[in-house]
């Protein structure tokens, strides 16, 4: 259990890490759309990717959230 | 075009009619009726809850997003989802621990018991309503929008619109909430379906990606960045996005209902994820179908470039099968938001059970008359009335978050508190208070006011409170 809430922890700080860097010039910076990459801006192709690891992280911390269902119910 | 019209209607309305008998046979009890007994698994949780957040908004109102304020608008939408998806981890957990033992009927009915007072549940019943009536009214326009142009002068928009509300209200009333997460289901699949084959279209038209951006960029280069060309993507304003689409959850009672519903933790974990992979599958299409609206339709008013793209540049099943899909996911959407509504009014009325049904039931057509009225004079701005609606709600996140988080009885100031700085967003939407204070948005200044009060206010409860 100790394990799986350091796991958490550890899919949170990149989770808060990501949203950070998300609303910076390094994911949106302003007016500047190169490089770009398989003809995508790179404004759009860093968010995309950087919403592809949010998704897997929600994955990774579906299978570490240390709550279950006895928990919910011991509450 | 109109025989695959009809085909796909007939097929639809099929699969609804049978959704509904086989709901209705199973729906009796009240929970039952309003709450699909509690018992809803991974898949069909994840379908209904995608198709009650993707909707005529992301169908429509995406589209033409990105076809006039560019690429930022994936940020905007799907990136804010990721984190929405990996926050209901942890709220969803939380929440159904005190939805068990609160008996969860509603939101509103779960604040009052959290609380302690029926004030936590009006401010959240009121927030709900105020901003869902224009949300709800925003995808009647939507599809009223749409139906106009592929039935050019069959019938007003606002016959559409009653028709619409009419199959809804008939659908909730004989099926429930399980009929509205089968309708749900069906609207998710059917949504996914055609804008991958109208994405499809654009990007062929084209020959390829690269190319199709490189005629974005010879038409607006601005598209291919952010601000964007109106100078609307600044990172307050997507900042400020992403915090309301988070607290969507929280305070959109159709989706925290959802939330509740499943059958067990584990199906929750499940549906969250799904719902992320979900969410890029249905927004990527839809830059697509705005950058082909950028490079071939730029200076379109809204509902012709919807029309052409959506309909009259595609091949005629699919724009039969666009026009049904647009119909479903309005359908599921609306029918969510009003029966959301009536149950959160429900979870407040007390006394007999039969009686609190049967004001339930008059309350779900009253509110469906109202929305109906709305989506007479809704603009076309599809995306930012639903941004509105979301940023409206969030300013009432601190009770639900605090109720759900704190195993005490949370400080009523919380209630007071929210329920300012709700009056005070909604007096910058109608225009008697600014959107700016100097050079930050007043979302963010709203949210940063919440969070240190809130905490604040928890902090030095034991202090009052002895």
């Amino acid at each position: 259990m100790k394990l799986q809430k350091r796991y958490w922890m550890i899919c949170v700080i990149l989770v808060v890490i990501l949203v950070v860097l998300g609303y910076t010039p390094l994911m949106i910076p302003r007016d500047v759309y190169k490089p770009m990459l398989l003809g995508i801006p790179y404004s759009l192709w860093t968010s995309i990717l950087g919403t592809i690891a949010l998704v897997a992280l929600t994955y990774i911390g579906a299978k570490v959230h240390p709550g279950s269902d006895k928990k919910e119910t011991e509450s | 075009m109109r025989i695959w019209i009809y085909l796909f209607f007939g097929f639809f309305f099929a699969l609804l009619a049978f959704a509904s008998w086989k709901s209705y046979r199973r729906n009796r009890s009240a929970e039952e009726f309003m709450l699909a007994g509690k018992s809803i698994g991974p898949i069909l949780g994840f379908l209904t809850f995608s198709a009650a957040l993707f909707s005529a908004f992301t169908f429509m109102g995406m589209p033409d997003f990105f076809r006039n304020n560019g690429i930022g608008a994936w940020t905007f939408l799907a990136f804010s989802d990721g984190v929405m998806v990996f926050f209901i981890l942890w709220f969803g957990y939380h929440l159904r621990r005190n939805a068990k033992e609160k008996n969860f009927q509603g939101v509103a009915g779960l604040m009052v018991s959290s609380y302690g007072t029926k004030w936590a549940g009006i401010a959240m019943f009121t927030s709900a309503f105020v901003f869902l009536i224009p949300y709800v009214a925003i995808q009647i326009r939507g599809i009223s929008i749409f139906l106009e142009a592929a039935f050019p002068g069959l019938l007003p928009s606002w016959v559409w619109s009653l028709v619409m509300v009419m199959v809804m209200l008939a659908y909730a009333e004989i099926g429930g909430l399980k009929a509205i997460v089968y309708s749900d289901a069906i609207q998710g699949i059917i949504l996914l379906l055609v804008i991958w084959l109208i994405g499809g279209t654009c990007i062929s038209a084209f020959g390829n990606v690269p190319n199709m951006f490189k005629a974005v960029e010879k038409v607006n280069a601005s598209l291919l960045s952010t601000p964007g060309p109106n100078g609307l993507f600044t990172w307050q304003f997507l900042l400020g996005s992403m915090i309301a689409v988070v607290m969507i959850p929280v305070t959109q009672p159709q989706l925290t209902t959802r939330l509740v519903v499943i059958k067990d933790l584990a199906s929750m974990k499940k549906m969250a994820y799904a719902v992320g992979i979900f969410a890029i599958l249905v927004i990527a299409p839809t830059i697509f179908i705005g950058m082909y609206g950028a490079a071939r339709y730029p200076d379109l008013p809204t509902s012709e470039f919807l029309s052409q793209a959506l309909l009259f540049d595609q091949a005629a099943p699919v724009a039969a099968i666009a026009i049904v899909g647009l119909f479903a996911a309005c359908l599921s959407t609306t029918n969510a938001q009003i029966f959301a509504l009536g149950n959160e009014l429900r979870s407040l009325l007390t006394g007999n059970e039969k009686t609190a049904m049967r004001y339930t039931r008059i309350a779900l057509f009253v509110f469906a008359a109202i929305v109906m009225v709305f989506s007479t004079f809704m603009s076309d701005e599809l995306v930012l009335l639903a941004r509105v609606s979301f940023t409206g709600t969030a300013m009432m996140a601190p009770i639900v978050l605090v109720a759900v988080i704190r195993k005490g009885r949370p400080a009523k100031a919380i209630i007071v508190v929210s329920s300012i700085a709700f009056l005070t967003y909604l007096m910058s939407v109608i225009g008697i208070v600014p959107d700016h204070l100097g050079p930050m948005r007043l979302d963010l200044i709203l949210y940063l006011f919440l969070l240190l009060l809130t905490v604040a206010i928890q902090a030095l409860k034991p202090v009052f409170t002895g």
